[in-house]
């Protein structure tokens, strides 16, 4: 699968309600390292109920400056959540589908 | 897109995020259009693209499947697509496999020479076919 396939996409609950659009995806180098870095396993992806954009991604760092520009993006991506994998019941070529009990998660990046 | 499909419901509460062991990576923030260093710090190309091990598109998802990782970096003539919109063919793509990243930082840094790349090919021909029939162009400047 390709990357750019998926941002963007729509995503939707289980009942087909939208949600928003899968802003950016998610990885971890938590596995056991392979020849030089450990397998980037994908953690969940990002979703933005408003604009798939992300700019220098302010909002998931906790940026603060500057303020004007910190406070308009903070609100631009109100209501991003991160989905798990796990939570996950199809990535179609059109829109992600969620599961019926899917938990939303704090979409900032940890500190 | 239907009104009803246009409308958005918002999840009733978002909880703090697990935190991985690892290093966390978001592709847009941090690989996507990052420079490529090969192991002499020559530049190499950018990222373009991320090529992932799955999942089959359009097929559910199995419960307790493994989670998809990235096979490789891609990098190709995306210039159009980004103007106008969808991706090249995945043929035209040229990839970096995972395996060879050996750092990713501002830039992302690569384990081998970027000549063993595939993504530095015209380069290559460039050198041989072009610069190396200059007179001088062949040999280091002394």
């Amino acid at each position: 699968m390709i990357l750019t396939d998926l941002l963007g996409s729509d995503v939707v609950d289980s009942k087909g309600e939208r949600l928003g659009e899968v802003s950016d995806a998610r990885f971890a180098l938590d596995s056991a390292p392979t020849q030089l870095l450990s397998q980037a396993r994908l953690v969940g992806i990002i979703v933005s109920p408003r604009t798939a954009s992300s700019f220098l991604g302010y909002e998931r760092q906790g940026m603060t400056q500057p303020w004007p520009v910190a406070q308009l993006l903070r609100w631009w991506h109100r209501g991003s959540f991160l989905v798990l994998w796990e939570d996950i019941a199809m990535m179609g070529s059109q829109e992600v589908v969620l599961r019926p009990d899917y938990v939303a998660y704090e979409s900032g990046l940890p500190r | 897109m239907s009104a009803e499909k246009r409308r958005k419901i918002e999840p009733s509460e978002i909880r703090p995020a697990p935190r991985p062991a690892g290093l966390v990576l978001d592709a847009q923030l941090h690989l996507l259009d990052r420079q490529v260093l090969d192991v002499d710090g020559v530049p190499v190309t950018t990222v373009d693209d991320l090529e992932l091990s799955g999942p089959a598109p359009d097929e559910p998802i199995p419960e307790g499947a493994a989670p998809p990782s990235i096979t490789a970096l891609l990098t190709g003539p995306v210039l159009g697509t980004r103007i106008f919109g969808g991706r090249p063919p995945s043929n035209r793509l040229i990839r970096i496999p995972w395996d060879v990243v050996s750092g990713v930082d501002t830039v992302i840094t690569v384990g081998v020479r970027s000549d063993s790349l595939e993504a530095s090919w015209v380069e290559r021909w460039l050198r041989n076919h072009v610069i190396g029939r200059i007179p001088g162009g062949s040999h280091d400047p002394d």
